[in-house]
């Protein structure tokens, strides 16, 4: 697949002259009532490369952005350094303001001498002075190595695969086709509808199931928009946002689709029959027919396993000549600009759990099964009965967290069973009154929805017996086929023995099955449950961390039908806002690989596709990694894991860097912090505590970096070597707050080994710290920054001058790259 | 009282067999009964109690708890039954608007009508009846009023007592009280 249009690996600043212009920002009396602005305009002036200094008011406001167009076309500048505010406030303004002047947007850098000066050392004015003096001699390090770089641009094919035909799916298919775009629905079963179209009643309004899900599945069906593919699987999909390619298979179902009519005369005449899964195995269907009589779309599938080859159903179909015993399966090829993901869930029957006897006692069944029972259109036309002897039961024991809330089985709360239960109660006690007694074994009951709780005192108010306590095990009386529970009344606190007729097991709802193949096929990944873990668990939850993928339903995490139906509609909107445009712009701050030193060539490495959170790389034997730039979101932790220093983040070059880190240790290293932040969470901190005001001491030189995954050991070393006296490395708070995913924990583990080595080579270990500081710890990183500084200031120069000139001559060798 | 008069703190499960899952359903039909089907054991009922706060079995919660189960043959010969104040501040409580004090009050009717009524409230109620004192006064007492100069204590009306009494069904609950409580004083 031709790959997006990315920089080169080898591209160098232009060989023009630099022309540096630096702004320095007053910001009303925010940085000049501490900072002095003179003493860094004139120190400015000093810094090479610098050939224009000019000071604002207030850069941002409209005059001040004139200046600067108006230096940058006047001085003829190629390089723009703006000292103002941080660069999470404004620097899509000032890339906005250089652009305008003609400059590329990439040549300009910002110095934040407020945040990181003015306000946070309001107390020592000089300090705060020599601080902004340094992130400008820093910014302007920086700007020397910055490249042009432009905005990617790929095109969108404007259309939509859903995956998964369960109410979530069938919602987000229906949205975008309303919306205007082509929609592939795949459903792997021969028909939509997934859980919900087995299921009699919901709760909490005990509207019926089928009723309500059947327009919406005829709908699928007839949406001009939406192709359904039924009975099909997912083979392959390759490319990325915007412009996925996509194999299906089509499973023969031995009936040609454009000719069956659905009439079901090959039905009635097919002579086999076997249990029907979609019914729990308690009802059957023919060797010829469809899983149920509302199902979409309505073809009928020959069961090969089972069918005798009579050729009945051929006979009947006639001159329809709807049946073809030789159709063979169908692949089928589809281009695609977003994908979402609604696979759903399992139900797990818990033959393993043998003190419940499931399996085993003919009266214990699962709610699924009940759900089947006590359906009117169900295997025994609505009625409850019991498999031992065909006869109502008089009392029912319903048991929860079967499965789940065990961590043995299922750790997690699988969601909706408390409600299920107490629908099924609720049937059961408005159906038979008081001729049929309900227990309820719970632990904790969970309502949170709307209407739920109210729905629980429904349950009470009919009679149901609630008892908190787990049942531990079931024994039958061989006779009778009762079933004997032993639990805890907890609310008694004793033991507790209750007859049952019934007993009915609200299972735990699992990860589905082939979650892997999807999770594989689309590189996405799954949490510890099992289920697919979204980009972020507050703010993107129906997105992939592969651009363009998105979820809906329960396959992201159980949920309901109201919220699986929200969170369809939700997908839909995600994926309009990629489908929708003509073409995705990405942003240019993404690795790329320099194929000339890429180790993969030769050997088998891939250090750098495994390290990935996105799977943006791809590997493929004796060829140099490709990065897939569409998929790339720019944490940059390859850059710091190649081991061949093959790959480059553009904007955060390892040049760029390092000489960020040169030049903030130019002068008097020993009594200086460096610390490498990152952009989301603890290079926000640092600027809470600015805006907060909490003061700490002003020893520290921070560098930004997009995430805490890109701080390379070299940075590390190299700041060592050039004897800074303490070194921070900040993050996002383990385990879930980075905001590429794990690049945190990529850090750590690098920055675990380094600091041991460093130690034993005799560096002393508070010198080197990491801290996970949140975008809300200001505080936090005051106080970070206070103890690094009284550390330092408690080794003494002394020491830390001993300990660098002992540790120098190893990392000098360790770096000896860089010296040229 | 001592402990293994108490229905909490036996060690034996509690059977099927014990069981009468018709009982909640005689409860909510009788005055004051109604809404004990919606108590949900969060025990504020018993948190705010000032009987709970100094006996170590009276737990309002628990006696509802075994009312809904249908532990009625504990619930009636449990003598913590008898020992609510019936201040109501259980009633007030509720977050479900369980009259918790009146549930107990139908409660101690049907132990009443069942015979179990410890001999405290059974003496006192013949008390009522044979004299309209709650207390009989000890023969010792009247004497040393007299010697003390006091005067003669007014005189009962156990007749006109007795007819209130038995307008409200009282006799039957006391005069049906010959069974045992599982009470050991």
């Amino acid at each position: 697949m031709s790959q997006p249009q990315t920089p080169t690996p080898n591209a160098q600043p232009p060989k023009e002259d630099l022309r540096v212009g630096v702004f320095v920002c007053h910001c009303g009396l925010n940085i000049a009532g501490t900072v002095d602005i003179k003493q860094v305009t004139e120190y400015a002036k000093t810094i090479p490369d610098v050939v224009f200094v000019k000071e604002n008011r207030y850069t941002c406001a409209d005059p001040g952005q004139e200046e600067i167009r108006k230096a940058i076309k006047e001085q003829k500048l190629n390089r723009v350094v703006i000292a103002a505010c941080s660069p999470r406030m404004h620097e899509p303004t000032f890339r906005r303001t250089v652009s305008e002047a003609g400059l590329n947007p990439f040549l300009y850098e910002m110095a934040n001498i407020r945040e990181f000066a003015s306000w946070c050392h309001p107390n020592t004015p000089q300090e705060a002075t020599e601080r902004a003096k340094d992130a400008v001699r820093m910014a302007v390090a920086k700007a020397r190595l910055m490249m042009p770089l432009q905005t990617i641009e790929v095109p969108v094919t404007n259309k939509a695969l859903v995956i998964g035909g369960g109410i979530a799916g069938m919602n987000a298919a229906l949205d975008l086709a309303e919306m205007g775009f082509k929609v592939y629905l795949l459903e792997n079963t021969q028909s939509i509808g997934g859980h919900m179209a087995a299921l009699d009643k919901t709760f909490p309004t005990l509207d019926c199931s089928i009723c309500i899900e059947g327009p919406k599945m005829v709908d699928c069906g007839r949406h001009p928009n939406i192709q359904i593919f039924a009975y099909s699987d997912l083979v392959k999909v390759d490319g990325y946002i915007g412009n996925f390619k996509v194999k299906i298979r089509k499973n023969p179902r031995y009936v040609i689709p454009e000719r069956c009519t659905g009439c079901g005369e090959c039905r009635d005449v097919c002579p086999i029959e076997y249990p029907n899964d979609w019914d729990m195995n308690l009802g059957t269907r023919k060797a010829i027919s469809v899983p149920f009589d509302q199902a979409v779309p309505l073809i009928y599938a020959i069961d090969k396993n089972y069918c005798i080859e009579c050729f009945k159903c051929t006979d009947v179909c006639g001159a329809r000549q709807a049946i073809d015993f030789e159709q063979k399966a169908e692949e089928v090829d589809i281009e695609v600009g977003a994908i979402i993901v609604s696979t759903g869930f399992d139900v797990y029957l818990p033959y393993d759990m043998p003190l419940l006897g499931y399996g085993k006692y003919p009266n214990v069944i699962t709610s699924m099964e009940f759900e089947r029972l006590i359906l009117a259109a169900g295997p025994t036309g609505g009625k409850v009965i019991r498999q031992s002897d065909g006869k109502k039961p008089h009392s029912v024991a319903f048991i929860q967290c079967v499965g789940s809330r065990d961590k043995n089985k299922y750790p997690y709360c699988s969601n909706y069973c408390c409600m299920y239960t107490l629908k099924h109660v609720v049937q059961l006690k408005e159906k038979y009154k008081e001729d049929v007694e309900v227990y309820v074994f719970y632990m904790d009951m969970r309502t949170p929805g709307k209407g739920y709780e109210e729905f629980y005192d429904r349950a009470r108010e009919r009679g149901a017996n609630f008892i908190r306590g787990r049942v531990s095990r079931i024994d039958e009386d061989p006779k009778t086929h009762n079933l004997i529970l032993h639990s805890e009344d907890a609310n008694l606190g004793q033991p507790i023995e209750v007859e049952a007729e019934m007993v009915v097991l609200a299972t735990a709802s699992i990860p589905k099955k082939g979650s892997d193949e999807i999770a594989r096929i689309l590189n996405l990944s799954r949490g510890a449950d099992g289920f697919f873990m979204e980009s972020h668990p507050k703010l993107e939850p129906m997105d992939a961390p592969t651009d363009g993928v998105f979820y809906a339903g329960a396959c992201q995490g159980l949920k309901d039908i109201p919220f699986s139906v929200s969170q369809g509609s939700g997908a839909a909107s995600r994926a309009a806002t990629v489908i929708s445009k003509p073409k995705w712009k990405i942003e240019p701050i993404i690795s790329i690989v320099d194929e000339t030193k890429c180790r993969n060539k030769t050997a088998k490495c891939g250090v750098c596709q495994d390290k990935c959170p996105y799977g943006a790389i791809r590997i493929e034997p004796n060829k140099a990694a490709q990065i897939i730039t569409a998929s790339c979101h720019g944490c940059g932790t390859c850059v710091a894991e190649c081991p061949q220093h093959a790959i480059t983040q553009m904007h955060f070059t390892d040049a760029q860097i390092m000489a960020q880190i040169r030049s903030a240790l130019e002068d008097k290293p020993e009594e200086k912090i460096l610390a490498i932040l990152c952009n989301w969470c603890s290079y926000a901190g640092a600027d809470l505590a600015g805006t907060s005001r909490f003061e700490y001491p002003p020893s520290v030189r921070a560098i930004r970096v997009m995430c805490s995954g890109r701080v390379d050991r070299e940075f590390i070393l190299e700041a060592l070597r050039l004897g800074a006296g303490m070194v921070l490395i900040g993050a996002c708070h383990l385990p879930y707050d980075c905001h590429y995913i794990n690049g945190n924990y990529k850090m750590k583990a690098r920055t675990d080994a380094l600091k041991g080595m460093l130690t034993k080579l005799g560096m002393s270990p508070e010198r080197f710290r990491v801290e996970y500081v949140s975008a809300a710890e200001g505080i936090h990183y005051a106080e970070v920054i206070k103890e690094i500084d009284a550390d330092m200031k408690a080794l003494g120069k002394e020491k830390i001058q001993a300990e660098t000139a002992k540790l120098k001559p190893v990392l000098d060798n360790m770096l000896k790259r860089w010296k040229k | 009282m001592t402990e293994n008069a108490t229905t909490t703190t036996s060690k034996e499960p509690i059977k099927a067999s014990e069981f009468d899952p018709k009982f909640k359903y005689e409860l909510i039909k009788m005055h004051g009964g109604e809404k004990l089907l919606k108590c949900y054991q969060c025990g504020t009922c018993t948190s705010d109690c000032p009987i709970a706060r100094y006996s170590d079995d009276y737990r309002p919660r628990t006696i509802l708890r075994m009312a809904n189960l249908g532990l009625k043959d504990r619930v009636l010969k449990s003598n913590t039954l008898w020992l609510c104040a019936a201040c109501y501040t259980c009633t007030d409580r509720c977050p479900q608007d369980v009259e918790v004090a009146s549930v107990i009050r139908v409660l101690r009717n049907l132990a009443a009508e069942n015979g179990c009524v410890p001999q405290v409230f059974k003496d006192q109620a013949s008390c009522i009846l044979e004299s309209g004192y709650a207390y009989k006064i000890p023969d010792l007492r009247i004497k040393k009023r007299e010697t003390t100069g006091l005067p003669p204590l007014p005189k009962g009306n156990p007749e006109s007592i007795r007819k209130i009494l038995k307008g409200v069904s009282f006799m039957k609950h006391v005069e049906g009280s010959k069974g045992e409580t599982n009470e050991q004083q």
